[in-house]
C-alpha cells in the first residue's frame, strides 16, 4: 500500500493545497482584509502568495523525497510512476495557483 | 486428478443454483456482472427512447408533442437514467465481470456485496421508473438545483423520487467501489506485481477510488435537500441562513469527477483493446497509469467551472479556469499513447477498432470544446445553452459509449463462446457515427445561435428550426444504429457458432480459460511473470486446466482463492468465500423498505426497516468466520498459507478502510457545508449560538477516550489468548455514554427549522449519534462472538475491524463536539 501512496501523494497534496487556497480566498473576501496593506502589497495578496509558495515548496519536497533512496520505492515501475505524478503535482500547483499573482482578488 | 474431474468438482462447488431461483441467490461475479450489464442496457434503451422524445419535441417550433410538465420529466429522466442508471452501472458490470478474469483469480473480494449492490441498483432504478410510469417523475433537471427543487417551488413528490431513488442506487456504486479497490489491490494472481497489472485494472482502481470520494458529497446534498423538503430544515433557503449555492458546490463536487468516473473505465477499455487490434503492446504503460492518476485528482478541482456564472470572486474563477485547462494535459498523454500504439503496431480494422476510431474523432472534439468552456468569458456566453449540452454529449458518448461498444464486440466471444457471423455491427457503427455527429454538431450550432438548454419549444422567428430538424433527424439515425447493435448482439448470442478460445490473439488472462467462462474461472490460479502472460505462454490455459497452478485441488467443497501482497503480488493468505445465498436480495429489499418509507412518508416503518437491516447485517457477518482454528494449508507450488481470518489486515479490514475513506469524505463535505454557510451564506450570524456545556464536553471526551482504550485492550487481550469480555463491556458502556451526550446535545439545539445553523448542528450530532449506535452494535457483536467461541489469537480479524470503526467514531465525535461547542466558548 505504501507504493500506492507514493503514486498518489503529490496529486493529493496538490488537491489539498488548491482547495485550501480557494477556501482562503473565499474567507478573505468574505471577512474583510481587502483594504489592509503591507507596503505596496495588500495583506490578502501577501497571504495568498505565501500559500502559493508553501504549496510549491511542499511539491518540491515531495519530488525530492521521491528521488531519495530512503523514500523511493524499490520497484522501478513505482519509482517511475510516482516521479511522473510528482511532476504532475508540481506543475499543477505552479499553473493552477498562479492566478494569486496576477488576478484581481475578489 | 484429471482435468475433466477437476472441472466437474469445481463446477459443483462454484455454480449458482439452476434456473430462475439462481438469479436471486447467485453471488458469482460472472452472473452478477452479466445481470448488471443487461440491466444497464435496458436502462440505456429507456434513456434513449426519452432522448428521441426530446428530439421529437424540438424538431419543429411550436411543438405540441408534449406539454412543459411532461417535457420537464422527460429531459430530467433522460439525464438521470443515462448518468446514474446506465453509465456508472455499466462500468460496475464490466469491472465485476472482467476483473477477476483479468487478474487471474476466482471472484471479487466480497461476493455477497456484489450481489447486494446489484439488487440495490435494480430496486432503486425501478423506483425511478415507477415514478415515470405514474407521471410523477423528477422534473427539476438532472442536477436538481434548489430553490427550484426546494419545497416552495416543487412541493410534489417528483423531486423526492430523485433524491431518495438516486441515494439508494448510489449504495450500489459505493459497494462496487469498495469491492473493486480491495479486489484489485489484494485479489490478484500470485506474482502479479503492480507493474504487471492489466491496464484496465489500473483504470478500474482509479475509478473506484474516485467513486469513493466523489459520490459522498452528492449523497450528503441529497440527504440535506430531502431533510429540507420533508422536515423544513433550511439548508438551501437564503432567508433562513441557508444558501442554494451550497447545493451547487456539493453537486458539482460529485458531478465533475463523475465525468471522469465515466471516461476512465472507457479509457481502460481502449487501452486494453487497442493494442490487441494493433498486434502490439500499449505504448507508455507507466505514463498512461500516471496520466490516469493525475487526471483523477485534477478532476476533483474543476467543480466550480460549472458555476462560473454564479458570481464567485474573480480569483476563484481564474483558479478553476486554470485547473480546467490543465486537465487537457493528462488526457492528451493518453491520447498520444494510443496514437503511438497505433503507430508502432499493425492495426487491423475489426469492428471494435471502428468504434475506437469513432471514439478518437468524437472525444477529441468533445475535449476541445471542453477547453473552450473552461475559458471564463466564453463560458459566460454559452452557459446553459445547447452548446454545453452538445459538448457533454461529445465527451460522454464519445468518451464512453463508443469505447463500451468496442468493448462489447471485443469481449462478446469471451462471454458467449461464439464467433460473429452476421455483419450487422458495421452497418450499426456507420449509422451511430453519422447520426451522432449530425445530432450534436447541429446542437453546438444552435447553442451558439442562442438556444437555451431544456426549453420545451421555440418560435419560428428564432431561426433555429432547420438546425433543430437536422439534429432530430440525426438522433433518429443514431437510434436505428443502436437498435441494430442490440439486434446484432441478440442474434449472436442465440445463433452464432462456437468460436476459438482466443479469437483476437490477446495476451491477457481472461482468454486463458474455457469460453464461455466456467463459474470458477480458472481450474488453478496462474503464477504471473509478465504483463501479457498468455502471449508469453500460449500453453498456459492447458496447464491451468491440468491443475498446475495454485489451488488446483478442490477441497471440502470450499470456494477458495488467494490474497496477495499489494505491491509484489506475493501470496499472503488463503481466502474461503461464502456460498450462494439469498441474504443480499433480502438485505437490498429491507434497504429498499427504508427508502420507500422515507419517500412515502411512512415514518413509522423506518425503525422497522432499520432494525431489519441491522438484523440481516448481523446474520451476514455472523456467517463468516469459524469456531475452530485452522492450520495453514498447502496452496500449490510448495507454498503453505494461513487463513485470511487470522490476519490483522483481513479482507474485512481492507473493505472497512476504503469504506471509511468514503465515510470520511462524507463527513468532510458536511464540515465544508457548515463552513461554507457560516462564511458565505446571507442571514448569518444566527440568532444565538449553541450554548456550550462543559459537562457535555467532559463526558463526551472521556467516553470517547474510554471507548478507544477499551477496544485496544480487547485487541491485546485476544491476541494474548484471553477472553476480552470485560474490556468489550466497558467499551459498550462508554459508547452508550457517547450516545447519551449526542442525544442531550440534539435535544438542546434550538428549533432547527428556524436557521440553517441549527439544522446543520442537528445533522452533525445526528451523524455522531448514528456512528455511536453503529459502534455499539459492533461491540455487542464482538461480545456475542467471544461468548460463542468464534475468536482466538489466530481468529482476530473482527477485533481489528471494530478497532477501525471505533477510532473513526472517536475522531468524528471529537470534531462534532468541537464544531458544536467551541464557537460559543470562544465568542
Amino acid at each position: 500500500m505504501t507504493d500506492v501512496m507514493r503514486i498518489v501523494l503529490s496529486p493529493l497534496v496538490w488537491l489539498a493545497s488548491f482547495s485550501a487556497v480557494y477556501g482562503l480566498n473565499g474567507l478573505l473576501c468574505g471577512h474583510g482584509l481587502v483594504d489592509a496593506a503591507v507596503g505596496s502589497l495588500s495583506v490578502q495578496r501577501a497571504i495568498l502568495v505565501g500559500a502559493y509558495g508553501l504549496a510549491l515548496a511542499l511539491q518540491a519536497a515531495i519530488l525530492v523525497g521521491l528521488h531519495m533512496p530512503r523514500f523511493a520505492s524499490s520497484s522501478g515501475f513505482v519509482r517511475g510512476v510516482s516521479v511522473a505524478t510528482g511532476m504532475a503535482g508540481f506543475v499543477a500547483a505552479a499553473w493552477s495557483l498562479m492566478p494569486v499573482l496576477t488576478t484581481s482578488l475578489c | 486428478m484429471r482435468a475433466l474431474e477437476r472441472h466437474r468438482k469445481l463446477t459443483a462447488i462454484w455454480s449458482s443454483e439452476p434456473g430462475f431461483r439462481g438469479w436471486f441467490s447467485t453471488v458469482n461475479h460472472t452472473d452478477v456482472g452479466k445481470l448488471f450489464l443487461v440491466t444497464a442496457f435496458v436502462f440505456f434503451l429507456i434513456g434513449g427512447i426519452l432522448a428521441m422524445l426530446i428530439r421529437a419535441q424540438l424538431a419543429t417550433p411550436h411543438s405540441a408533442f408534449a406539454g412543459p410538465e411532461i417535457y420537464n420529466q422527460i429531459f430530467t429522466m433522460h439525464g438521470t437514467i443515462m448518468m446514474f442508471l446506465f453509465a456508472i452501472p455499466t462500468f460496475e458490470g464490466l469491472a465485476i465481470y472482467l476483473l477477476p478474469k483479468l487478474l487471474g483469480t476466482r471472484d471479487l473480494a466480497y461476493p455477497r456485496l456484489t450481489s447486494y449492490g446489484y439488487w440495490c441498483y435494480l430496486f432503486g432504478g425501478s423506483m425511478l421508473l415507477v415514478s415515470m410510469v405514474l407521471g410523477i417523475a423528477p422534473n427539476g433537471g438532472w442536477f436538481m438545483y434548489p430553490p427550484l427543487t426546494g419545497p416552495i417551488y416543487s412541493p410534489g413528490i417528483n423531486t423526492d423520487f430523485w433524491l431518495i431513488g438516486i441515494t439508494f442506487v448510489e449504495i450500489s456504486a459505493m459497494a462496487a467501489a469498495v469491492e473493486l479497490c480491495v479486489s484489485i489491490l489484494k485479489y490478484r494472481a500470485p506474482g502479479m506485481s503492480l507493474d504487471k497489472m492489466p491496464i484496465f485494472a489500473w483504470y478500474a482502481l482509479v475509478t473506484a477510488l474516485m467513486i469513493l470520494t466523489g459520490f459522498p458529497p452528492l449523497i450528503l446534498g441529497s440527504i440535506l435537500l430531502e431533510l429540507e423538503r420533508a422536515f423544513g430544515l433550511p439548508f438551501f433557503q437564503a432567508d433562513l441562513g441557508g444558501d442554494s449555492l451550497l447545493w451547487q458546490h456539493l453537486f458539482w463536487l460529485f458531478g465533475h469527477p463523475e465525468v471522469y468516473i465515466i471516461f476512465l473505465p472507457a479509457a481502460g477499455v481502449i487501452s486494453t483493446v487497442l493494442p490487441v487490434m494493433c498486434r502490439t503492446t500499449l505504448l507508455g504503460y507507466g505514463w498512461v497509469v500516471a496520466a490516469a492518476v493525475a487526471l483523477a485528482f485534477l478532476s476533483f478541482a474543476l467543480w466550480v467551472h460549472h458555476m462560473f456564472t454564479t458570481g464567485i470572486p474573480h480569483m476563484s474563477l481564474a483558479l478553476f479556469s486554470a485547473a480546467s485547462t490543465l486537465v487537457a494535459v493528462p488526457t492528451g498523454v493518453q491520447i498520444f499513447a494510443w496514437i503511438g500504439t497505433l503507430w508502432k503496431g499493425r492495426p487491423e480494422l475489426h469492428l471494435p477498432m471502428l468504434h475506437i476510431l469513432g471514439f478518437f474523432v468524437t472525444f477529441v472534439i468533445g475535449g476541445l470544446t471542453g477547453v473552450m468552456v473552461a475559458v471564463v468569458p466564453f463560458d459566460w456566453q454559452v452557459h446553459d445553452t445547447a452548446f454545453v449540452t452538445a459538448h457533454l454529449h461529445y465527451v460522454l458518448f464519445g468518451g464512453f459509449v463508443f469505447p463500451i461498444l468496442a468493448g462489447i464486440y471485443y469481449w462478446l466471444p469471451q462471454v458467449t463462446g461464439r464467433k460473429r457471423f452476421f455483419r450487422l455491427g458495421e452497418i450499426a457503427f456507420a449509422l451511430i457515427f453519422i447520426g451522432f455527429h449530425l445530432t450534436f454538431l447541429a446542437m453546438h450550432w444552435v447553442g451558439l445561435l442562442g438556444q437555451r438548454r431544456r426549453i420545451d419549444t421555440y418560435l419560428p422567428e428564432d431561426g433555429w428550426t432547420t438546425v433543430n430538424l437536422v439534429s432530430s433527424v440525426g438522433s433518429f439515425i443514431m437510434a436505428m444504429g443502436i437498435a441494430i447493435v442490440i439486434l446484432d448482439v441478440v442474434v449472436h448470442v442465440l445463433t452464432a457458432t462456437r468460436g476459438p478460445r482466443n479469437p483476437w490473439g490477446a495476451g491477457t488472462l481472461e482468454w486463458a480459460m474455457i469460453i464461455p467462462p466456467p463459474a470458477y474461472n480458472f481450474a488453478s490460479l496462474p503464477h504471473v511473470a509478465s504483463r501479457d502472460p498468455l502471449a508469453d505462454d500460449p500453453d498456459l490455459p492447458l496447464r491451468l486446466a491440468r491443475g498446475e497452478g495454485y489451488l488446483g485441488e478442490p477441497r471440502e467443497g470450499r470456494r477458495e482463492t488467494l490474497m496477495v501482497d499489494v505491491s509484489s503480488g506475493a501470496p499472503e493468505a488463503l481466502v474461503v468465500y461464502p456460498a450462494n445465498t439469498r441474504l443480499p436480495v433480502a438485505m437490498a429489499a429491507m434497504t429498499g423498505l427504508f427508502f420507500l418509507s422515507l419517500l412515502l412518508k411512512f415514518y413509522w416503518a423506518v425503525p422497522i426497516a432499520l432494525a431489519g437491516v441491522a438484523a440481516l447485517a448481523w446474520r451476514w457477518v455472523w456467517q463468516l468466520g469459524r469456531s475452530v482454528d485452522e492450520a495453514p494449508a498447502p496452496v500449490g507450488h510448495g507454498i503453505t498459507l494461513p487463513s485470511a481470518l487470522g490476519a490483522d489486515r483481513s479482507p474485512g479490514w481492507w473493505g472497512t478502510s476504503f469504506l471509511l475513506v468514503a465515510n470520511g469524505t462524507f463527513f468532510g463535505s458536511l464540515l465544508f457545508g457548515f463552513a461554507f454557510l457560516w462564511t458565505v451564506a446571507p442571514g448569518w450570524p444566527p440568532p444565538a449560538l449553541f450554548e456550550a456545556s462543559l459537562g457535555e464536553i467532559a463526558v463526551g471526551v472521556a467516553a470517547l477516550a474510554v471507548t478507544v482504550a477499551a477496544v485496544e485492550s480487547a485487541v491485546r487481550t485476544n491476541r494474548a489468548g484471553g477472553r476480552p469480555l470485560a474490556a468489550l463491556l466497558a467499551g459498550l458502556i462508554a459508547v452508550f455514554c457517547v450516545v447519551a451526550v449526542c442525544a442531550v446535545m440534539m435535544a438542546r439545539i434550538p428549533a432547527p427549522t428556524e436557521h440553517a445553523y441549527y439544522a446543520t448542528l442537528l445533522v452533525l450530532t445526528g451523524y455522531a449519534l448514528f456512528h455511536a449506535l453503529l459502534t455499539g452494535l459492533m461491540f455487542a457483536f464482538l461480545i456475542a462472538r467471544v461468548r460463542a467461541g468464534f475468536t482466538s489469537p489466530s481468529r482476530r480479524a473482527e477485533f481489528t475491524i471494530v478497532s477501525l470503526w471505533t477510532k473513526y467514531l472517536v475522531l468524528t465525535g471529537a470534531l462534532v463536539l468541537a464544531a458544536c461547542q467551541l464557537p460559543d466558548l470562544f465568542t
